[in-house]
């Protein structure tokens, strides 16, 4: 299983930046650059930051998709 | 004092003592003058960098690493470790077959210089990739 997010298309809807997501949430800009990416897999705690910080639930925000050596 | 006025502040301290630090050891007056304005150089682009998560409130140790820059410095920690020790390892079994009782002192200067570049090298790869 793989984690998902639609963090960059909520980011991008509330109008802010990386940057200033990154200062919200106490975290670098590196790493919302990288969860974004799908690089790094967040914490549960980071995740449920970061949910809070766009006004979203969890699943709202992060999923998790079958990669393909699951389907296989 | 509020915001980043005490990280400043106190990095203006800890470079001063630093050039300090090489002026008492005999280094040239320019040199150690020199020594203490890269160290704040390097202070004053910390916050910019993206290698800190940057928390104003918290004053003097205002920078902080979160999860992922945690996650990446420890590995290459761990990283730093496992190769040193195989170096190690690998110059115990030299030595002890062919030169035993006679290890040159300048071998562990190297072995140290090994341990920094693997950490710094493991560093900026995994800060590349991820």
């Amino acid at each position: 299983m793989v984690l998902r997010s639609y963090l960059k298309e909520i980011r991008l809807q509330k109008g802010l930046t990386q940057e200033s997501l990154a200062g919200v949430i106490g975290v670098t800009r590196q790493t919302i650059i990288a969860i974004e990416k799908g690089k790094f897999v967040p914490s549960v705690k980071l995740a449920l930051e970061l949910a809070k910080a766009l006004g979203q639930p969890l699943e709202q925000v992060f999923w998790l998709e079958a990669s393909q050596e699951d389907r296989s | 004092m509020t915001g980043m006025s005490l990280y400043y502040l106190s990095r203006a301290v800890i470079s001063a003592a630093f050039g300090l630090l090489f002026a008492l050891t005999g280094s040239p007056w320019w040199v150690a003058a020199l020594i203490g304005v890269i160290a704040f150089a390097f202070f004053l682009w910390a916050p910019h960098s993206g290698r800190y998560a940057v928390h104003p409130e918290l004053g003097v140790t205002a920078l902080r690493r979160d999860e992922r820059t945690q996650g990446i410095n420890d590995r290459s920690a761990r990283n730093a470790f496992i190769v040193t020790m195989l170096a190690v390892a690998g110059a115990t079994l030299y030595f002890g077959r062919y030169t035993p009782a006679v290890v040159p002192v300048s071998f562990f200067n190297y072995l140290l210089i090994l341990g920094v570049l693997t950490y710094y090298l493991s560093d900026f790869l995994q800060r590349r990739s991820a």
